[in-house]
């Protein structure tokens, strides 16, 4: 079975031990921020920054929310960049890492363009730039460690184990405290499921998150510059992956030999109706205009 | 050998005003060829606008555009070989040649577009067969040396090797059936590689036929290829244009489009998608000029005989057909695809350079193959016959 990581946004300080145990263990270098306005920082996930607390100010119901979102790849059970490449070198480890192959990598970005995500970053900087996301610590925990970011979690905001222990366990906490959570467990289901799972106060539309409903919130716009784009994207419940594989596997051949079974009709009917023009060869062809 | 001479000094004299025109297609294939070499020196953050946020620029939208309109050679291949139809002969070697070119811009353009392009050859060597992208990468390798085969006794012809010409032309029909097959897969598997964006393309465009829509658009769009190619190789070279047979093709066109149009209201209505239409969004307003360009105005201009009939006619119904299928190319590979909040993504100058350097390469190899190789548009100044 897979490992799972549950997020509890609603325990999460933003502290944001994460960011910094995910580089320590990771080796990445720091990034040179700007203020954007907010403590989020930096702006975004990058090559070099592989998680990140994400942070917004939403008003819900005549609250106000002050949300924090450990944003990371989702480790999906049915991962679209693992399809999308066509090196295989995306690829899912049989306990769930879903972990890139530096060597095989022909820079196509194709995994970017089909994350419902937005996980897999580029090496934009360098002249012969790689995929970068966050990989789970696989090497972690491949020794029996959880990875570096709960290792760190001092809220216990994040736990880590078996993928049946930790969505019993987030269940327990939706039953146990109603009134803290939206009784929804995202991950469990979205997209054929993620080894990511997160509980939150607010709607998951709020946290940026695509959602089975992709119902467009009224005071959410998320803009698609410089075209809109209200909402955010569906993702439903079966694997993003299932349409892309299944016509791969039988479309595929099926268009192959369809087409060759409709080349050969074709060139027989053609035979046919030059051998019923036959008598008339002698006859220089004449102007046909057509009906 | 006095004819061929003779020819040759005909082919090689040369007007100042077309020197002038080869001169500028050659200057901007070397700015290209320039700019290339500074976007394999510096990588790709340094010389494209291209983000997280926007992974694909202009150069994968181009892309998604050239390989449906070098569709022309495949659908036009089909209609000579495979319906024996000899008419059409006579606008075959134009045709391939262009989509060849096509898809030899293709292919530089996707080395530049690579962020490994050095490893390019791991496409042969690892294979993973449920990615679309290795199916269209496979399909654009193939198909290219196809076409050179489809092109390659015009070549043979006018360098008089008679051996190979006759070896080439004894296997047109496996090779064209070839071209055929990879083009089928090629054209849908295009718009398969979307079909993994369910949550980020919008639901106007992504539907689970997008393959089938592909395809169709693929063969109109290279109908219309065959159109513009044909009039303008004939208008610029002092050809006859072929109206009535490009007239066939333009009803063909119109007729491709109906069923495209009709699909795709049936897509949205089965959907239950229709209400996108009227939320009047940039979006929506951009599926509307697609439809209105790319369907409306080439089946308006086409589906009339005497319009069709005409050379003006013929011209502007393909152009329109082709800035339609541009459109809806741009629109699935690029605007319709969900963006975080605030990104903006403008081309850089130095991806606008290599676009303009592969079209001018382009161009100017089809200008000199013209000169150098005068029976690839038929005799000239003959008389526009249906035989």
């Amino acid at each position: 079975m897979t490992k799972t990581m549950l997020i509890d946004t609603t325990r999460c300080t933003a502290c944001r031990g994460c960011q910094i145990a995910c580089k320590q263990w990771n080796d990445l270098p720091a990034e040179k921020t700007i203020n954007q306005g907010t403590y989020q920082n930096p702006f975004r996930l990058s090559a070099y920054t592989w998680t990140l607390v994400q942070m917004r100010e939403v008003q819900h119901q005549g609250q106000f929310y002050w949300s924090f979102l450990k944003r990371q790849c989702m480790h999906c059970l049915h991962p679209a960049c693992v399809s999308a490449c066509p090196v295989g070198a995306m690829h899912q480890t049989p306990t769930g890492p879903v972990l890139y192959n530096d060597a095989r990598c022909i820079g196509c970005r194709y995994c970017m363009t089909a994350c419902p995500f937005r996980m897999p970053r580029f090496e934009w900087d360098k002249r012969l730039g790689h995929i970068r996301k966050c990989h789970f610590c696989f090497d972690r925990q491949a020794e029996g460690l959880e990875p570096a970011c709960v290792k760190t979690c001092a809220a216990g905001a994040l736990e880590f184990g078996e993928r049946e222990e930790m969505i019993a366990l987030a269940e327990a906490r939706l039953r146990a405290r109603p009134e803290r959570y939206l009784q929804h467990v995202y991950g469990k289901e979205e997209g054929g499921g993620t080894n990511v799972l997160i509980l939150s106060v607010l709607p998951f539309e709020y946290l940026g998150l695509p959602t089975l409903s992709g119902k467009p919130l009224p005071e959410l716009e998320d803009t698609l510059a410089p075209f809109e784009y209200l909402g955010v994207p569906t993702l439903g419940t079966e694997p993003v992956t299932q349409l892309n594989d299944d016509l791969a596997r039988y479309g595929t051949p099926s268009i192959a030999v369809g087409v060759a079974a409709i080349l050969a009709g074709m060139q027989w009917y053609g035979r046919r109706r030059a051998q019923a023009k036959e008598p008339a060869a002698p006859v220089p062809a004449a102007k046909e205009p057509k009906p | 050998m006095t004819t061929w001479r003779a020819q040759l000094r005909r082919s090689l004299t040369i007007s100042w005003s077309e020197v002038l025109v080869l001169l500028v297609l050659a200057a901007l294939t070397a700015l290209g060829l320039g700019v290339a070499v500074v976007r394999f020196m510096r990588g790709l953050g340094a010389t494209t606008s291209m983000t997280d946020a926007y992974p694909w620029g202009i150069w994968i939208s181009f892309d998604v555009f050239v390989v449906p309109f070098s569709a022309g050679a495949f659908t036009l291949a089909a209609v000579v070989y495979l319906l024996n139809d000899e008419r059409y002969h006579v606008l075959v070697p134009p045709v391939v040649l262009a989509g060849l070119l096509g898809y030899a811009m293709v292919c530089a353009v996707l080395l530049a577009d690579l962020g490994l392009p050095h490893r390019f050859y791991n496409i042969i060597a690892f294979l993973n067969p449920e990615s679309f992208m290795f199916e269209i990468s496979w399909c654009v390798m193939l198909y290219t040396i196809v076409l050179l085969l489809e092109f390659s006794p015009v070549i043979l012809e006018r360098l008089g090797w008679e051996g190979p010409h006759r070896l080439v032309r004894s296997f047109t029909i496996v090779f064209v059936s070839a071209g055929i097959i990879l083009s089928s897969l090629h054209q849908s598997s295009l718009g398969s590689m979307w079909l993994l964006l369910q949550a980020k393309l919008h639901a106007l465009w992504w539907t689970p036929i997008l393959p089938l829509l592909f395809l169709l658009t693929a063969v109109a769009g290279g109908l219309c290829m065959v159109i513009f190619v044909s009039v303008l190789a004939a208008k610029a070279f002092h050809r006859p244009v072929r109206t009535h047979l490009l007239a066939n093709l333009g009803r063909a066109v119109a007729g491709f489009l109906v069923l495209y149009g009709l699909l795709k209201l049936l897509d949205l209505v089965v959907a239950g998608e229709l209400g996108l239409l009227f939320t009047g969004s940039t979006l929506s307003l951009l599926f509307w000029a697609e439809i209105l360009l790319g369907i409306v105005l080439p089946v308006t201009i086409l589906s009339q005989p005497k319009l069709r009939e005409t050379c003006s006619g013929l011209l502007w119904g393909s152009i329109a057909g082709l800035l339609g299928l541009a459109l809806n190319r741009g629109n699935v590979s690029m605007f319709a695809i969900w963006r975080p909040r605030g990104t903006i993504y403008t081309p850089h100058w130095m991806e606008v350079a290599i676009l303009v350097g592969a079209v001018a390469a382009a161009v100017l190899v089809f200008a000199l193959a013209a000169r150098l190789l005068p029976m690839m548009l038929g005799p000239a100044g003959a008389e526009e016959h249906g035989a």
